[in-house]
C-alpha cells in the first residue's frame, strides 16, 4: 500500500481521536520541548561568557599570582626579554572605599600600566579610558566600571567629576560599557604608580598580561615564562609554583567542555522524557491493535500482506511521535526564547537541533511502534475478522 | 467449464486431543464459473469453515482446496493473500467497511494492497459505486450510512478487483427485508452478467435465489441442489 495513503489514514485516526492521540503525543511534546529549552540554556548560558572570554584576545595569556607577593615589577622586566613577547602590561590591585557625592562603596581598584589599554583593549562607554599615564604617572584619574558607576549614582554627565577613593580625590575620565568586557564588573582603574601610592604595595603585581607576536606560539611561550617564572621565583621539583599562567584558548577550551556537558546532561534527562513518551506511544498502539483487530481483519481478507500491515501501524506510529515531536520543537523554542530574555543570552534557531530532535522522535516512534505493528501483522485473518 | 473452486475429499478439526471438533468432514464440491450457489446449514454445520477455506482464508486439514486453480495447502501467506486479493470479491454479514475512510477509498482500497496507482485506483473504485449506484455517496464514511447503502458500497468493493468468485457471508442478515431483497435482486443481475457467486446463509428464502444449494449438517454435505433449467 502506499505510504502516502497509509500517512492520511493516520493523520485521520489522530483527528478522529484528538483526546487519545493528544494525551498519546504528551510524553513526546514534554521529552521534545524538555531537550530543545534545556540544551538552549545550556548553550546560551555558556555562549556568553566565552564571548567575553574573546574578549581577551587569543594572543594573550595571563599570569596571576597565587599569593599577594608572587610576581614583581623585575618579573615583568625579564618577561619582556623573553622570545615572541610582544607587549607586557602590569597590574595591581587592591580594595577601597570609593566615594561620590551621593554614594559610597567598596570596590576593586586596578592601577594599570599605558600599556593595559592596548593588550586588554576595554570598551568605552563614555570619555576615554586612562590617556598615556606614563607621561601622567602619579595622575589622580579614575576609569569606572559601568556597573560600579551606577552603585555611585553616577551617569554619562559626570565624566571630570570628582569622587573619593579612600580619603584622595580623583577626576573620572571614564566609564565602561561592561557588557562586552570580561573581570571588569565592579572595578575601578587607575594609572599604576597611582596604585602602588595608595592600594597597593610595590614591587608586588596581582597580574601580567602578555601579548605575544602571534596566536599559535601562545603555548610556547606560556612553557618559556613558566619555567623562566619557576627559576625566578627558586621552584624546582614537585613545589607548587607561587603563579598561575592561563591563555584565552584554556578558557574557551575549559568552557567548551563545560558546555558539552551540559548540553549532554540536560540532553540526556531530556531524553529520558522521550524514552518514557515512547513507551506511552508503544501502550497506546498496542491497545488500539487489540481494538482494531476486526478493522485488521477485513484489510487481510480484502488482501493486505503482513508487510502493509505493519507498515501502515508502524507510519501511524511514526505520525503520532513525530507530530508530537513538531509540537514539541515549537513549544520548546518558544520556552527557549523566553528563557533567552530572562536570562539575558541571545536566542539562535538551531536548524541541527530541530532535526535532530525531529530525527530522536522519528527514532522512537518506529522503536517503539515495532512491536504493535507486528502484533497486528501476525494476526490469523479468520480469527481477527470473527473478533467482536 | 472450469472450476472455480474445487474441494476433494476436505477435513478441518479445530483444537486437539480429547477437544477435537471436525468442522468439515469429507467434503467433495465443485463451483464452476457462473455458478450462483448458496451454501445453507444451521449454525454449527460448517459453513463458516466453508466460507474461510473458499474464501482463502484458512487451509484444510487434509483434502484438497483449489481456488481458481491454486492448491491452498501448497501457498504461503503471503501468496494466499494475494489470491484472496485476486480471486475472492468478499461481502460480510455487517458489511465490514473500512473506518474513518470515505465510501470511495473502502472501495479503492483491495487496488491501493494490490499496489495499482492511487489516482487509477481511485477512478475504477468511482466506475464502481456509479454501477451500483452510490456516486453521489462517495464522500461518506460507513457512519454516514443506512444499512443498504453499505452494503452496496461493500458490494462495490468486491467487484473492483473483478475477481473470480463474489463470496457472501450471511449478506442480507443484518438488512430489513425489502432492503435485503434488493441486495438479492443485485447478486441476480450480477450472475447473469456471468459474476459466480457463493452465498453462505441459513435462511432458505436467500437460499431460494440462488441457482444452487449445498446443503451441509455436522460437517457433512448432504443435499446438492440444481434449479432445472
Amino acid at each position: 500500500m502506499n505510504i502516502l495513503i497509509a500517512a492520511r489514514l493516520a493523520f485521520a485516526r489522530i483527528l478522529a481521536t484528538k483526546t487519545r492521540s493528544g494525551l498519546t503525543m504528551l510524553g513526546i511534546i514534554i521529552g521534545v520541548m524538555a531537550l530543545i529549552a534545556l540544551v538552549s540554556v545550556a548553550k546560551g548560558a555558556t555562549s556568553g561568557i566565552q564571548d567575553q572570554f574573546k574578549g581577551l584576545g587569543a594572543r594573550n595569556l595571563t599570569i596571576t599570582g597565587t599569593t599577594n607577593q608572587s610576581i614583581t615589577v623585575d618579573d615583568v622586566i625579564e618577561i619582556a626579554r623573553e622570545p615572541g613577547v610582544d607587549i607586557v602590561s602590569e597590574t595591581v590591585s587592591g580594595r577601597a572605599t570609593i566615594s561620590s557625592n551621593q554614594a559610597s562603596t567598596r570596590a576593586q581598584v586596578i592601577g594599570v600600566d599605558s600599556d593595559y589599554k592596548t593588550v586588554v583593549d576595554p570598551d568605552i562607554f563614555v570619555g576615554s579610558f586612562l590617556p598615556n599615564v606614563e607621561n601622567t604617572k602619579n595622575a589622580r584619574l579614575i576609569v569606572l566600571s559601568s556597573s560600579l558607576a551606577s552603585d555611585l549614582e553616577l551617569d554619562a554627565y559626570s565624566i571630570n567629576s570628582t569622587i573619593a577613593v579612600g580619603s584622595t580625590e580623583f577626576t573620572v575620565v571614564g566609564i565602561l560599557d561592561d557588557a562586552d568586557g570580561f573581570g571588569t564588573q565592579g572595578s575601578a582603574y587607575i594609572p599604576l604608580d597611582t596604585a602602588f601610592k595608595y592600594v597597593a604595595v610595590p614591587p608586588y603585581l596581582s597580574s601580567i598580561t602578555v601579548q605575544t607576536t602571534n596566536e599559535e606560539i601562545v603555548p610556547e611561550v606560556t612553557a618559556n615564562l613558566t619555567s623562566l617564572l619557576k627559576a625566578r621565583h627558586n621552584i624546582s621539583g614537585e613545589r607548587e609554583a607561587d603563579f598561575v599562567i592561563v591563555d584565552a584558548s584554556q578558557l574557551l577550551d575549559a568552557i567548551g567542555t563545560v558546555q558539552q556537558f551540559l548540553s549532554l546532561l540536560l540532553g540526556g534527562i531530556a531524553s529520558i522524557s522521550l524514552v518514557v513518551g515512547g513507551i506511552g506511544i508503544m501502550n497506546i498502539m498496542l491497545v488500539s491493535v487489540r481494538e482494531r483487530t476486526r478493522e485488521i481483519g477485513i484489510r487481510r481478507a480484502i488482501g493486505a500482506q503482513q508487510s502493509q500491515i505493519l507498515t501502515q501501524f508502524l507510519i501511524e506510529a511514526i505520525v503520532l511521535s513525530l507530530v508530537g515531536g513538531i509540537i514539541g520543537v515549537i513549544i520548546g523554542e518558544i520556552v527557549a526564547y523566553f528563557l533567552a530574555q530572562l536570562g539575558e543570552w541571545n536566542f539562535a534557531l538551531s536548524p541541527t537541533m530541530i532535526l535532530a530532535s525531529l530525527g530522536f522522535s522519528m527514532f522512537i516512534g518506529v522503536v517503539f511502534g515495532v512491536w504493535p505493528a507486528r502484533t497486528a501483522s501476525k494476526l490469523k485473518p479468520v480469527e481477527a475478522l470473527r473478533f467482536e | 467449464m472450469a472450476a472455480v473452486v474445487e474441494m476433494s475429499n476436505v477435513t478441518k478439526t479445530y483444537g486437539e486431543g480429547s477437544s477435537i471438533v471436525k468442522a468439515l468432514d469429507g467434503v467433495d464440491i465443485r463451483i464452476k464459473k457462473g455458478e450462483f450457489v448458496a451454501i445453507v446449514g444451521a449454525s454449527g454445520s460448517g459453513k463458516s469453515t466453508m466460507m474461510n477455506l473458499i474464501g482463502c482464508l484458512d487451509r484444510p486439514t487434509t483434502g484438497v482446496v483449489k481456488v481458481a486453480g491454486e492448491d491452498l495447502s501448497e501457498l504461503n501467506d503471503k501468496k494466499l493473500t494475494s489470491l484472496r486479493n485476486y480471486a475472492i470479491g468478499f461481502v460480510f454479514q455487517s458489511f465490514f467497511l473500512l473506518p474513518k475512510t470515505d465510501a470511495l477509498d473502502n472501495v479503492a482500497t483491495p487496488l491501493f494492497y494490490r499496489g495499482v496507482p492511487a489516482k487509477e485506483a481511485r477512478f475504477r473504485a468511482m466506475e464502481m459505486l456509479t454501477k451500483l449506484g452510490m456516486e453521489d455517496r462517495y464522500s461518506h464514511q460507513s457512519t454516514e450510512l443506512s444499512g443498504g447503502q453499505q452494503q452496496r458500497v461493500a458490494i462495490a468493493r468486491a467487484l473492483v478487483t473483478e475477481p473470480s468468485l463474489i463470496l457472501a457471508d450471511e449478506p442480507t442478515g443484518a438488512l430489513d427485508s425489502k432492503t435485503g431483497k434488493q441486495v438479492m435482486d443485485l447478486f441476480a443481475d450480477l450472475n447473469d452478467e456471468g459474476k459466480t457467486i457463493v452465498l453462505i446463509t441459513h435462511d432458505l428464502d436467500v437460499a431460494k435465489r440462488a441457482t444452487r444449494r449445498i446443503t451441509l449438517k455436522d460437517g457433512k454435505v448432504i443435499n446438492d441442489e440444481r434449479d432445472k433449467k
